[in-house]
């Protein structure tokens, strides 16, 4: 992204929607930026002005008793997680980006290892308030835990990168924080698939089988004498890898085996899932690996700004999602061409 | 040649009828609204569905597609008449993939039998909505339907990764796929839930849940209604969630132990039935969280079930407990709305308040972990006036639950029977992009219309807009 001049760092859903009506109407285009990152994913924009939600954070409703949070789009994962925490929760948001912020992380549709028991976050968003980009404020969804009422905007909203509109706040479906939790290292990954039952993550790191077991003392003891191998008190999250281009990889958890086999770095591998972080010295490196992956109905995703197209094949539906974008952002103003075929 | 002969030619004559018997079959659901059917196809491939839409769309009649016809909420009502398109015999079940957890299933597949044919890998459909001995996986998905596994599972949109399509130009198009967090906007989860109104589904790549090693059934019997409700929030708040937390009200453990004979406690204003799915020490676990809170809330008695014949028996209670409704009174209005879970109790209180000053029979059996409530006024549809008060009274519940931070449906729909409720949650700008979202879809209002949305949601049928001019494209 080139470094644009004006930053604008509304403090209300109002302030938000002036500026984006202002932008709207003068065709001037913007980015959001909330920790950054996940910047790396999505063609590179370069645009008019950046819309900074710094001024968008805090936990607005916290209800444990409900399992529900209400919160601004603005908020570091890392600082609602331990708000959270206190309260014996968790929204289950990914474990090692502490920076990103709410809003990043739902308009990228990021998610933990811990999806592997909990499903992707894009299951625990209940309602999303965004301003569309012609400035209206709108809200979807509900803060209750089960809810039909209307279209499922809010999924729409997860993962838009914000075609639909710049997302002020969103309502989490939480989770109870187990008694206990331990990280064990196993020498046979079988044994996991046969010994326990939905663990809450299960990790290949670079050829290290790691899986996080969740529970009461009781039954952590129990699968832990069952499973063998070294066990950490603790979720002990690896480090992704740092040296290179970012990759991830997205493909049926059966083709894992395959796909790691083809990596030359490290990498950590979220085995029944099916998706895969890596990096490689140049980004021409993944694409013979990409061809087959597509193949597969899979994805790979490649940090932009490389010789290599960020996304890869765009899905059939193109027309139809530009078609969406332009009854939420008719002037096309926010980030304009991240998403996939640079819509 | 007329609608009836072209439906007939793309076909076949054995496929389409117009027979009084058969529109008036398929004008209704198992809600009390009907509307009219002009013509009923059975459509059994997707050649078929392709011709017969893109019929609909060039006569410029409604289509309405239709599962097993067991909807609450009027969604495969025709209420405004045209092609009823009944997907029940698209039944094919392929490509069970024991290692990706995943199958290939036809919008017919009944939600029992789909359980039933991945029985043999240890996997199971995670939704299971009371009526699954007879609801398809395409009424599933069109409604988004829950059940009470959907505590700790999620509902149906949770377990659909791809969803193939017939648009409302008559093109097929493939939504989501195998691969985790496929790219672009996520249309396959705006499909779910959208009750037939945004394309028709022809197929889906549905997700497996491996079954759990050890299952435990528990029936826990309360003096008070605030007991029952208490432990729920108790149970929650110790950092149990179990796999289903269901409760059930004095008059519907009365109505169904006088069928059943399970030995339901009629005596107790409440009952839970809690079930935990787990490893078989977290098993013990979890049943002695339950069974601690449920003591300390005041429970009279906490069985757990000895064996899979207990289990299933009060299982059977549980999901039939509409049926034996029978028995009380000829007709039933069952509402489906949801609130906060800290706020049940006060919510319950206030509907027997309403169904008492409106002199109306009315229990409840619901889904008290999601906080999902399921008022049942039992009535006598032939007594004069009759259906004018209960839908009155069930409006004022449904008021009761917004009020208290609550939304319309947490599972059966909006479809045609609370569609001018919407206005009660949404503004008119949020109505607006939701209608958006349904004109880039189905721009002359070909399928399902009149569904979900109230009238004039687009904000330029009322002629102004609250915006500046020049903001709308
Ligand atoms: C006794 C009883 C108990 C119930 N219990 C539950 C429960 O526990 N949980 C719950 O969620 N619901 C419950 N329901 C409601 C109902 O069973 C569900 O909504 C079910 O999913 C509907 O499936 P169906 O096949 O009968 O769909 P239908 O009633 O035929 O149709 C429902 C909607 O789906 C649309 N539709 C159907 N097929 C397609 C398709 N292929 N493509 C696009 N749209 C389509 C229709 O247009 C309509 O809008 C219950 C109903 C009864 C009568």
């Amino acid at each position: 992204m080139t470094v644009s001049t004006q930053v604008h760092r509304p403090e209300s859903i109002d302030d938000l929607a002036l500026v984006l009506r202002d932008h709207s109407d003068r065709e001037r285009s913007l980015a959001v930026m909330g920790g950054g990152t996940h910047r790396w994913m999505g063609y590179p924009v370069a645009t008019d002005a950046v819309v900074d939600t710094s001024g968008l954070a805090g936990v607005r409703v916290f209800e444990p008793d409900d399992l529900t949070v209400v919160v601004g789009a603005g908020t570091r994962i890392g600082d609602l997680e331990s708000e959270l925490a206190a309260g014996g929760k968790t929204a289950v948001l990914p474990e090692t980006d502490h920076d990103a912020t709410v809003g990043g992380v739902i308009a990228s549709g990021a998610s933990g290892y811990r999806r592997a028991r909990f499903g992707p976050t894009r299951d625990r968003v209940l309602e999303v308030t965004a301003v569309t980009g012609d400035g209206r404020a709108i809200r979807s969804g509900g803060r209750v835990v089960k809810n039909v009422t209307g279209y499922d905007l809010p999924r729409l909203y997860t993962g838009s990168f914000g075609s639909l509109g710049v997302i002020e706040s969103v309502c989490f479906k939480l989770w109870p924080v187990p008694e206990r939790t331990v990280t064990v290292t196993v020498d046979d990954p079988e044994r996991v698939r046969s010994e326990v039952h939905r663990p809450m993550a299960f990790l290949d790191v670079s050829g290290a089988h790691r899986v996080m077991l969740g529970g009461t003392g009781r039954a952590v003891d129990a699968e832990v004498s069952q499973l063998g191998g070294e066990v950490v008190e603790g979720l002990d999250w690896p480090t992704r890898p740092r040296h290179g281009v970012r990759v991830e990889v997205r493909v049926p958890p059966s083709h894992l085996p395959t796909v790691v086999s083809r990596l030359n770095g490290d990498y950590i591998s979220q085995i029944e899932v099916g998706i895969v972080e890596t990096t490689v010295e140049t980004a021409t490196d993944v694409l013979a690996l990409r061809a087959d992956v597509e193949a597969l109905g899979g994805a790979i995703l490649v940090e932009g700004g490389h010789e290599v197209d960020p996304w890869g094949t765009p899905p059939p539906t193109l027309d139809l999602q530009r078609r969406i974008i332009a009854e939420f952002d008719p002037h096309r103003i926010i980030e304009p061409g991240r998403l996939p075929g640079g819509i | 040649m007329t609608l009836f002969d072209e439906l007939v030619a793309v076909t076949d004559p054995e496929r389409v009828t117009d027979r009084p018997f058969d529109l008036h079959l398929h004008s209704a659901d198992a809600g009390l609204r009907t509307g009219e059917a002009t013509v009923v196809v059975f459509a059994e491939t997707t050649e078929e569905v392709c011709d017969v839409v893109r019929l609909a769309a060039r006569h410029g009649v409604p289509l309405v597609a239709r599962g097993a016809g067991t909807g609450l909420a009027a969604g495969a009502v025709p209420t405004e008449g045209g092609i009823v398109l009944t997907l029940t015999r698209m039944n094919t079940i392929s490509d069970i993939d024991p290692v990706n957890r995943t199958a290939w299933v036809g919008p017919g597949v009944i939600n029992l039998d789909l359980s039933r044919a991945t029985a043999p890998f240890d996997l199971h459909f995670a939704p299971d909505p009371s009526s699954q001995q007879a609801c398809t996986i395409g009424g599933n998905i069109a409604n988004n339907s829950g059940g009470p596994h959907c505590l700790s599972e999620g509902s149906t949109v949770n377990h659909i990764l791809a969803i193939e399509m017939v648009m409302a130009d008559g093109e097929v198009v493939i939504l989501g796929g195998a691969a985790p967090d496929p790219i672009g906007l996520d249309l396959r989860g705006v499909v779910v839930g959208s009750e037939g109104t945004l394309g028709i589904v022809i197929r889906a790549l549905v997700k497996l849940t491996p079954d759990p090693p050890e299952v435990r059934t528990m029936l826990c019997a309360f003096p008070t209604v605030e007991g029952a409700a208490a432990a729920v929030s108790g149970i929650i708040a110790a950092g149990v969630v179990p796999a289903a937390l269901e409760m059930m009200d004095q008059g519907m453990l009365v109505a169904v132990e006088n069928w059943l004979h399970a030995g339901f406690p009629t005596e107790s204003a409440a009952a839970l039935i809690a079930e935990v799915h787990c490893a078989p020490e977290a098993a013990d676990a979890e049943v002695d969280v339950i069974r601690e809170v449920a003591e300390q809330e005041g429970a009279t008695e906490v069985r757990v079930a000895r064996d899979e014949a207990e289990r299933a028996l009060i299982w059977k209670g549980r999901k039939s407990a509409f049926g034996a409704i029978a028995q009380t009174a000829p007709n039933y209005y069952l509402h489906d709305t949801v609130v906060p879970r800290t706020r049940l109790v006060e919510t319950i209180s206030e509907m027997y308040r309403i169904a008492d000053d409106a002199d109306l029979t009315m229990m409840n059996v619901f889904h008290a972990g999601d906080g999902n409530l399921h008022p049942l006024i039992a009535f006598d549809a032939t007594e004069p006036g009759m259906a004018d008060k209960v839908h009155a009274a069930a409006d004022e519940m449904v008021a009761a639950c917004v009020a208290r931070g609550g939304v319309l449906s947490g599972e059966h729909g909006i479809g045609a029977e609370k569609r001018d409720l919407m206005g009660t949650v949404f503004t008119e700008l949020d109505l607006d992009a939701q209608a958006r979202l349904k004109h880039v879809f189905d721009p002359d209002r070909v399928l399902n219309p009149r569904k979900i949305l109230p009238a004039g949601s687009r904000c330029f049928d009322y002629g102004g807009s609250p915006l500046p001019e020049g903001t709308w494209i």
